[in-house]
């Protein structure tokens, strides 16, 4: 390590890594690349949506895991999660059908989702809920699917916003727990309160998914 | 040639590389290991160990566009993410061809370390039932060697490398030097229990892996952060970077260079014997030669027969050391069938921790012999996984606000656990790799051809396993369950347990190399990663690699020193 490395991983290590419960395993030079880095959604401008279609989207958001003793998902900032992953993760064809579905949605709200009333809000995400009837996306085992083109837009905007929440920094850590490293200990209680564990990587990009 | 640096020249940094130069430099040899991939030091280079989901990009949501383009074939591995993609192969640049028939899946690392970087850390040892395997039932050629033989060298690598698992006493499957096993489940406690009483015939063990439990060899237990894969800066499962590497250098007798992809090997005018090998440098295409009196190809499987392939010349006109034929043919790996149940029983009990090892069930069909029932030879064991639901399996619901967020915050009221059967595969001439001299990579090197289908037995024992595991299930307490359908049994390569295409035997015209991983044909050249593999048996192969390398490393030595290697 030579001198630069060496302040950079002592100024790591006096700023502290909020992700982790217990240092100890890391290298410096771990702690110094994690601290460094930001989150995945902090590193990339938002320039998709429209001002008008990210006020919905963040509406939509709020309205399936809206704040309540945790924090909620504009809390976790689940819709620039959202906004990142339809410019950048979905292909042209997915990325222009969730786009149709958010006009769609739109139009049906008058214009403007997010200047309807929360009740007026919820009424009509379940009522295009009630539409998507007894889609694909709502069978059990969907797990391991990396995405479901056959869904439709509320199907779609309810996992980006899941995944955007249950993995968030805020997510893992407000409402749920991380699994404590150390040791493992198999056999011991799960109390009423307790809540799962932050997931470090959904299952569904450890089961291979299909490349394109 | 007194203008010699080294005295051998290790062909690749992973498992079985690593562990010949441990061997070789512990013995007092000058050894140079050539690596085709980057250098990247153990610790400092494990950039994804520890990272949070909301570190990686799309929040670990697999890449599809610069996976479809970069890591066709490696993408489909469960360990390839962004937390360890400086790992793997980069299949656009370093590409081979894949026939649309007869798929074959090459996953491959491309650092130094190699795949021992990467591996799923399983060791269990071969039995004499699984030597005698070929010679029993007439496929594939007969082993050179027996357990009794290779059961010392078992002993050496697993009181180094650190082996934790549960001793039972199996004549299937011998017992290792262990380490404390790791921790049951409740539930599997449970499982263990009811299937103990109505199926006796099962054990269930937990996984023997090379993940320590205790501190060993100045190396840390375990911290059960999870995902080994993406490196363990405490070294606490065994790679070469953690272990085999540190062992060599400390001799003083270790030059190792990365990015040195090997193209041939050079013989004298003998032909009996390799003088040189010659390696393209990845980063300026730089063609160099480098001599010494014995050569370790460990490469890996693929990697080392497309070296002998690669090293044709007018006396060993279809690739170095192929009298027999054999250099290219018998492909092997493992098919991998998984059954899936359902449990509801200790939903009250939890778990701390990441434990990165599963239980294993050890083979129990054609044990000792033939089962009257069966309509296949050999057998499977399976790796059992615990899961506990979570909102990853029910969040696809409907619902909005309050509640439907409540619903996602807790452990769901079940257990997955999942049998997933590791299948034995017969040698078979048709599986196999070969170069088309007209499709060169970057270097000019030949790209080689693989062509691999599953037989008639490997689909029959996949039939079984379901069978199989469906009264496993049942006796288990399991809710609910499902068994695989055949068209869901891994591609070849998939199981990452290629082996075969330089196999050892004791006659010349059938078999590459002889009992000690030597070259029939070639003296001082020496094979020890899975191509020297006669047959697969249903365990997973590492441990079976190290000790047969362990084991050539110390014939070597003596040979040299003893004059024969005509050095």
């Amino acid at each position: 390590m030579n001198r630069r490395e060496f302040f950079q991983c002592a100024a790591a290590l006096a700023a502290g890594s909020s992700m982790l419960p217990s240092s100890w395993a890391m290298t410096l030079e771990q702690q110094d690349f994690l601290a460094a880095q930001p989150d995945y959604i902090d590193r990339h401008p938002l320039n998709f949506f429209t001002q008008r279609q990210r006020a919905a989207v963040t509406a939509v958001a709020e309205q399936i895991i809206p704040a309540t003793d945790t924090p909620g998902a504009v809390a976790a900032r689940a819709p620039r999660f959202i906004e990142l992953m339809v410019a950048n993760w979905l292909n042209d064809t997915e990325r222009a059908f969730f786009v149709d579905g958010l006009t769609d949605l739109q139009q049906r709200a008058g214009g403007d989702f997010a200047a309807l009333a929360a009740a007026g809000q919820l009424l009509l995400l379940e009522q295009l809920e009630e539409e998507a009837g007894d889609a694909a996306w709502f069978q059990m085992g969907n797990v391991t699917r990396l995405w479901d083109d056959t869904a439709p837009f509320i199907c779609q905007v309810k996992e980006l916003t899941v995944l955007g929440f249950m993995l968030s920094d805020v997510g893992s850590s407000e409402f749920f727990r991380v699994n404590p490293m150390g040791s493992f200990e198999g056999d011991i209680p799960l109390t009423e309160d307790d809540s799962s564990y932050a997931v470090e990587l959904p299952i569904r990009a450890m089961a291979g998914g299909e490349v394109l | 040639m007194s203008d010699r640096q080294f005295d051998a020249i290790v062909v690749g940094s992973g498992i079985s590389g690593g562990w010949a130069a441990k061997e070789l430099t512990e013995r007092g040899l000058k050894v140079l290991v050539l690596e085709r991939g980057k250098d990247i030091k153990h610790g400092l280079d494990y950039k994804g160990e520890h990272a949070a989901a909301s570190k990686l990009p799309f929040y670990g949501m697999p890449d599809r566009e610069r996976n479809a383009r970069d890591y066709p074939i490696q993408s489909s591995s469960y360990a390839f993410s962004d937390a360890n993609v400086q790992f793997w192969n980069n299949d656009r640049e370093n590409p081979y061809i894949r026939t649309q028939e007869k798929p074959f899946s090459w996953k491959r690392a491309d650092v130094v370390g190699g795949r021992s970087l990467l591996w799923g850390r399983q060791v269990y040892r071969w039995s004499e039932q699984d030597f005698k395997a070929n010679a029993t039932d007439g496929n594939g050629i007969p082993w050179p060697v027996d357990y009794k033989e290779i059961a010392p060298w078992y002993s050496h690598v697993e009181k180094f490398i650190g082996v934790s698992g549960e001793a039972e006493g199996l004549a299937q499957l011998p017992d290792s030097e262990f380490l404390p096993p790791m921790e049951y489940h409740a539930l599997e406690k449970t499982i263990k229990g009811r299937v103990k009483e109505k199926m006796p015939e099962i054990t269930i063990t937990m996984g023997r892996c090379a993940i320590l439990t205790q501190e060993h060899n100045g190396r840390a237990p375990c911290h059960y952060c999870g995902p080994c894969h993406r490196g363990c800066s405490t070294g606490s499962y065994f790679s070469s970077q953690s272990s085999t590497l540190p062992a060599a250098r400390a001799t003083g007798n270790l030059t190792l260079l990365p990015n040195q992809v090997v193209e041939r090997l050079e013989h004298d005018e003998t032909g009996k014997r390799i003088t040189a090998v010659k390696v393209v440098d990845t980063q300026t295409g730089e063609r160099r030669e480098f001599t010494a009196k014995i050569f370790f190809l460990c490469a890996s499987t693929l990697g080392s027969t497309q070296i002998m392939l690669n090293s044709s010349s007018s006396l060993h006109p279809n690739g170095l050391g192929n009298k027999s034929g054999a250099l290219g043919n018998y492909l092997m790996d493992h098919a991998m069938y998984g059954h899936m149940s359902m449990m509801v029983d200790d939903s009250k009990r939890f778990y701390k921790g990441n434990r990165p090892n599963g239980l294993y069930v050890p083979r129990f069909r054609n044990v000792g012999g033939q089962d009257t029932d069966a309509d296949f030879v050999r057998g499977y064991g399976y790796q059992a996984m615990t899961v506990r639901s979570d909102w990853e399996t029910t969040f696809n619901t409907k619902g909005f606000g309050a509640g439907y967020k409540e619903s996602l915050r807790k452990p769901g009221p079940f257990w997955i656990w999942f049998l997933q059967g590791f299948i034995e595969c017969l040698p078979q001439a048709n599986n196999r790799i070969y170069l088309d001299v007209n499709k060169p990579d970057r270097f000019g090197i030949p790209q080689l051809v693989t062509e691999f289908s599953w037989g008639e037995n490997e689909l029959s024992l996949a039939r079984d396993s379901a069978l199989q595991a469906e009264k496993i299930f049942r006796a288990a307490g399991a809710v609910f369950y499902q068994t695989a359908d055949i068209d869901t049994l891994s591609e070849g390569g998939a199981g990452v347990h290629e082996m075969g295409t330089a196999r050892m035997g004791d006659d010349p015209m059938q078999s590459v190399l002889n009992k000690y991983n030597q070259a029939h044909e070639l003296d001082n050249l020496f094979v020890t990663d899975g191509s020297f593999m006669t047959s697969a048996s249903c365990v997973n192969p590492s441990l079976t690699y190290m000790a047969f390398t362990a084991r050539a490393c110390d014939y070597a030595v003596k040979e040299l020193n003893a004059g024969r290697l005509g050095a």
